[in-house]
């Protein structure tokens, strides 16, 4: 990345890029509605930083308008850099709280095994015991 | 160049899991024994596991291809394959990053040639195994269940198995429905406390480093007890070269340190424990006037037969939640139903299927796309883009299926002409082609599997192609045989040419066979160097 971050035009891009991907739909908020060209955006590029060079440069030859084929342009002719756009756009919408919270996902968070739990597929292993041939002798 | 210190009994290359093995057990035994490892120590405080940016560091600092996350361990792997190995490169090697699935090898995998008229027979069997196994599963904290009946008897596990899940249990329903193989998967994650290991807490980060300290890899199972032992352990410094003396015999190995600067390490025995793509170009990198094709190369096999278990997946969407983000991602459950030859196949030999966690919404996700990738822009993306979270997240489970692919002698690891890595030496070129019988095999496999996800409830199910990267899985470079000629090194793993030099990672596997290839990996480091200390104790000089 570069010193100072993407500028405030980059981020007004990449907002307008990140809508035409993940657009508001089935209950679900656009990607610029939650901030994916904001502070999700620097989480983002701090934990993979390779992503944002060839971001940035990507996102200073958006033009102004079409955006919408600009992007289809890119995933049917250009996919390293389609790659790079989706990485950032889906990576970054899911670190929202507000997405994962409506998803139900709860982050990859600690929960002790069970290890006392009678396994509940004890019958069905001795059903696999029962039927095998055994395995297959060799000399 | 620089000497190091005064000669070691044994130097061993590479500190991933058969060197860690082999560090351990000569250390304990009382070898002087130093350890040449090009990367470096790897713990919690590099881990990103615990973050909520788990899944970007996959992206780059924890992606498993070492041409994505450039390290300055890691060297080059270029050339056009139809799979691409992957590795990490530093303590543990590839363990660092592993899922953890313990699977022994069947016994016909030994005996490809004689049962199957293809390959050929390994010159040790399954029984030669049987105790080292038990020994390294002891050493990895390993929670399964024994008793299955598609392997032969081995050690009970030292832990019970991890529960399977809701993951595990809806697959496992869909295979007893069909009347198929499965069996509780084993995994070298502790469910208790046990040895080193903590008990898993299922954050199903695994393959980003395990942050609860539950999942065993050598800088927590061996490296502690080595060091320990007195063994030495030199991090970044990379092996360019095993030199000889006048006798033909190894000297040690040169090795670039840190700074760049050439020292000598010299020693009685060298151990190669590089891994599959890592020990062949090291000995290609080792060309002499006596070894012009590469040190221990007069069978002309070094580099060759490369081994990587090509793998698809199909995923099973249910109904029901399943909690499919929940670890860990190791295997839940495994099925060796078609692992064997089949006289009404149109393929020889077989393939493992294990169910695994989707992961996070963003791994989830990408699965989907990369399944659907052929299909128009408005079916993936923009409002329909919240499809695949919502009908897929948290609802699926996957089987991944490994093949067994047939050891090629056009399947290998040359050295790149013009590409190099940091310390100047040329990179790992993998020409590898999947074969026909290889992708029969896979496609058999896959229906199959679509069959059990449907059985199993999947109101949908989507499948991936072979996948261009592999799964970490490198064998058969410098494969063990009785005959000096088809063979690099004996059933001792020795080489033939050379009588000091030992090669013990996945390179020395005759075939491949299905099964996710550390468990054997680590047995047969420990079988060969106990047979070292055994021949020392007996006064028979091993070199
Ligand atoms: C993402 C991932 C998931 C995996 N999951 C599983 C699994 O679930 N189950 C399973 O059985 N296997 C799994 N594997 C495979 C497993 O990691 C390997 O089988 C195992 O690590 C191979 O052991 P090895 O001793 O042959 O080599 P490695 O463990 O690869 O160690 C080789 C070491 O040698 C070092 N080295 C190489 N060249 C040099 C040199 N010139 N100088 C100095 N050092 C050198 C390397 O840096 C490395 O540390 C996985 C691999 C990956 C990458
Ligand atoms: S699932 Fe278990 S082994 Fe995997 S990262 Fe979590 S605690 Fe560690």
């Amino acid at each position: 990345m570069s010193d100072s971050g993407p500028t405030p035009d980059q981020r007004l891009t990449l907002a307008r890029l990140a809508d035409v991907l993940v657009a508001e739909g089935l209950g679900m908020p656009a990607a610029s509605a939650v901030g994916v060209a904001d502070g999700l955006l620097d989480r983002c590029l701090d934990a993979a930083p390779a992503l944002a060079e060839p971001l940035l440069a990507l996102l200073d030859e958006v033009p102004a308008d079409d955006l919408d084929a600009f992007v289809r342009g890119l995933a049917a002719r250009r996919p390293d850099d389609f790659a790079i756009l989706t990485t950032t756009v889906v990576g970054a919408y899911y670190l929202s709280a507000e997405v994962r919270e409506l998803i139900g996902y709860p982050g990859q968070q600690p929960s002790p095994l069970s290890a006392a739990a009678e396994p509940e597929y004890f019958e069905m292993l001795e059903r696999v015991y029962d039927r095998h041939p055994g395995y297959r002798e060799c000399p | 160049m620089m000497t190091q210190r005064r000669q070691s009994d044994a130097l061993i290359v590479g500190a991933g899991a058969s060197g860690a093995v082999a560090a351990a057990r000569l250390a304990a035994a009382g070898f002087e024994v130093v350890c040449l490892e090009q990367g470096d120590w790897t713990g919690p405080a590099d881990y990103m596991s615990d973050r909520p940016e788990a899944e970007l560091a996959w992206v780059e600092r924890w992606s498993p291809d070492p041409n994505v996350r450039r390290g300055p361990a890691d060297y080059p792997l270029t050339g056009e394959a139809d799979v691409r190995p992957v590795m990490y490169n530093g303590v543990g090697g590839g363990l660092v990053q592993w899922a953890a699935m313990w699977q022994p090898l069947l016994a016909s995998d030994f005996r490809v040639r004689t049962l199957d008229g293809v390959s050929d027979d390994w010159p040790i069997g399954w029984s030669d195994l049987a105790a080292p196994y038990g020994r390294v599963a002891r050493e990895m904290s390993v929670s399964g269940l024994g008793g299955d009946p598609a392997l032969p008897e081995l050690d009970p596990y030292p832990n019970p198995p991890i529960p399977i899940g809701r993951i595990g249990l809806a697959a496992a329903r869909g295979m007893d429905r069909l009347g198929w193989h499965w069996w509780p998967g084993a995994n070298a994650i502790a469910s208790r406390r046990h040895r080193s290991l903590q008990a898993c807490q299922r954050r199903g980060t695994c393959m980003l480093g395990c942050p609860e300290n539950a999942k065993a890899t050598p800088s927590l199972t061996h490296w502690p007890a080595a060091l320990a032992a007195g063994a030495q352990l030199v991090t970044g410094a990379r092996v360019a070269q095993i030199p000889l003396d006048e006798r033909g015999r190894a000297r040690g190995a040169v090795y670039v340190d840190r700074d760049g600067v050439e020292r000598l390490e010299p020693a009685q025995v060298v151990i190669l424990a590089a891994n599959a793509v890592g020990t062949a170009r090291l000995l290609l990198l080792s060309a002499s006037p006596r070894f012009p094709d590469g040190l221990a190369n007069s069978s002309g096999l070094v580099g060759r037969r490369l081994m990587q278990h090509p793998y698809r997946t199909v995923a099973a969407v249910c109904e029901d939640p399943l909690d499919s983000w929940q670890g860990p991602w190791g295997q839940s459950i495994y099925s060796l139903e078609f692992a064997e030859t089949h006289p009404d196949r149109d393929f020889v030999r077989g393939a493992k299927w294990m169910v695994m966690p989707h992961g996070g919404p963003m791994f989830a996700v990408a699965e989907y796309q990369e399944a659907h990738r052929h299909e128009d822009f408005e079916t993936l993306w923009g409002p329909s883009f919240h499809r695949a979270a919502a009908e897929v997240f948290g609802h699926a489970f996957t089987w991944g299926i490994q093949a067994e692919d047939l050891p090629e002698d056009h399947n290998r690891v040359v050295l790149d002409p013009a590409v190099c890595d940091s310390s100047g030496l040329p990179a790992a070129q993998i020409e590898y082609t999947v074969s026909d019988n290889t992708r029969r095999m896979l496609d058999f496999n896959v229906a199959r599997a679509v069959e059990a996800a449907e059985a199993a409830g999947a109101v949908s199910t989507y499948v991936r192609d072979i996948w261009p990267t592999g799964i970490g899985h490198v064998l058969g470079t410098t494969r063990m045989g009785d005959d000096p000629q088809g063979s690099v090194v004996d059933r001792w793993c020795r080489a033939h040419d050379v009588a000091n030099l030992y090669m013990i990672d996945g390179g020395v596997f005759v075939t491949g066979g299905s099964a996710n290839p550390t468990a054997t990996i680590m047995a047969n480091a420990r079988r060969v160097v106990d047979h070292m200390i055994e021949a020392r104790a007996s006064q028979e000089v091993p070199a």
